[in-house]
């Protein structure tokens, strides 16, 4: 392909369009063509934003505070340089070395001291105003969570599902409410510990195609009310939770726990 | 007086984040995580898979923040394709280190700005025109654009997933793509410089 790629071109190339041979003759020229180049970059993110044609959906709360945890955990340790006092010495001062020697070893062991306090004073701060962060955002999230529970509640078509235990199964209880229009699912209710190596994950049964998964659980837990957002317009059949290898899976696996049905025209 | 988090441009809460400020990195979370989270959502239909992509994502910016350029490229831009590609290399089952590996090869640097995304109101403005334009496309065009975009799915693929000619898919893709340009073609116009 010796010929510019047609802006056309450029558009489903970002977008993942074009075919193997296609793609390939684009690419052996954008390697070539600096003009190109700049014209499939400045493509790649106009298509890219086609993702805001979704209306945005906040994440659980949980995201941003495992995302926090984990950026302390790898936070290299502050190291905390003082520069060292130097100590100009003329020959008139010489009788003073000993003096000033005691002066700085005593000096050095109280800035020591007064460092190290310091340091752990900062340390406790920063943990505390990490904690003190964690507290906010959860209670903003629980906030948010309690509107749109009842912004979903006084909606047209929202469907109440409770979810029962399965004949033989452990305890537990979830309940769902769900708008397929809105696309939104809020559920809450608690579930036991899974067993060793297992979760226990929550499914939407939708009436065509596969099972969405909405949630894994891996401890035993009390959930709030949490909204999750799916594409809109997906009937639903039932919900589930269902046991699965530890972590969850792409699709369900194991003997369902708990199950509701959607009553139809709810 | 400093100004509140939430009015800082990008480009100086990375050079926070390069600092080692976290609450710089929660600001751009709090700013984008929205945006990605919902299409994550969308490609992926689990939720679970989503937050780790979401936070995957973001731990990768906090790790690699000295590479953003700002006066190249553009954070939501960059954010968006990294965490499309990482979707789509997922919903295609491939192990965890060849997503990381893939997302990698797609520098900052080369990814122009789009306009000013940093700004909440600006930002609301573009997904409602944008809505309103593929909402206004022909139903098999934005079901053509959203196999593409969603599923990651060649137009050979699409056609045969719809049961229509290859050339009519062409047809559609193209068609629906230059609708939508035009949508930023004239966002680049109500802000000129930032394209």
């Amino acid at each position: 392909m010796n010929r510019h790629v047609n802006p056309e071109d450029s558009d489903l190339y970002a977008l993942g369009a074009l075919d193997g041979t296609e793609m390939q003759e684009l690419e052996a020229h954008v390697r070539s063509c600096a003009e190109c180049a700049r014209a499939v970059d400045e493509a790649r993110q106009r298509v890219a934003l086609l993702a805001l044609a979704a209306p945005a959906v906040a994440p659980p709360a949980r995201v941003k505070e495992a995302l926090l945890r984990q950026v302390r955990a790898e936070r290299v340790p502050e190291v905390h340089r003082s520069g060292a006092a130097k100590v100009e010495r003329g020959p008139r001062f010489l009788w003073l070395t000993p003096v000033f020697g005691v002066a700085a070893v005593i000096f050095a062991a109280l800035a020591a001291g007064i460092w190290m306090k310091d340091a752990r004073d900062n340390r406790r701060i920063h943990e505390l105003e990490g904690q003190l962060a964690v507290v906010e955002t959860r209670s903003l999230e629980i906030a948010r969570a309690a509107d749109e529970t009842d912004r979903l509640l006084g909606m047209p078509g929202t469907a109440k599902v409770a979810l029962e235990p399965m004949p033989g199964m452990p305890a537990g209880r979830v309940g769902v409410l769900y708008n397929a229009k809105m696309g939104m699912v809020t559920y809450a209710g608690w579930l036991p510990a899974a067993p060793p190596k297992k979760s226990y994950q929550l499914w939407l049964v939708p009436m065509k195609g596969d099972p969405v998964s909405l949630r894994v659980f891996s401890r035993g837990e009390w959930t709030e009310p949490e909204t999750m957002h799916v594409p809109p317009g997906m009937a639903a059949k039932a919900f589930a939770v269902t046991e699965e290898p530890e972590g969850g899976m792409p699709a369900p696996t194991g003997p369902k726990l708990l199950v509701g049905g959607v009553s139809q025209g709810e | 007086m400093t100004a509140p988090l939430q009015q800082v441009e990008d480009s100086s809460l990375v050079e926070r984040i390069m600092a080692g400020d976290e609450n710089a990195l929660a600001a751009l979370y709090d700013r984008y995580a929205g945006m990605l989270f919902a299409m994550l959502v969308r490609i992926l239909r689990d939720a679970s898979a989503a937050e780790e992509v979401l936070q995957d994502l973001f731990l990768q910016l906090w790790r690699g923040a000295s590479r953003f350029d700002a006066s190249r490229g553009s954070m939501a831009a960059w954010l968006l394709v990294i965490g499309r590609n990482r979707a789509l290399s997922r919903l295609r089952g491939k192990a965890r280190h060849e997503i990381l590996a893939d997302s990698e090869e797609f520098s900052i640097e080369a990814v122009p700005s789009p306009g000013n995304l940093e700004n909440d109101a600006a930002r609301a403005q573009l997904m409602q025109r944008l809505q309103g334009a593929m909402a206004a496309l022909p139903s098999e065009q934005r079901e053509a654009v959203e196999l593409a975009y969603f599923e990651g799915m060649t137009q050979t693929e699409i056609a045969a997933r719809v049961g229509c000619p290859l050339g009519t898919v062409k047809s559609r893709v193209r068609a629906a793509m230059q609708t939508l340009k035009q949508v930023f073609d004239d966002e680049s116009t109500r802000q000129p410089g930032r394209l």
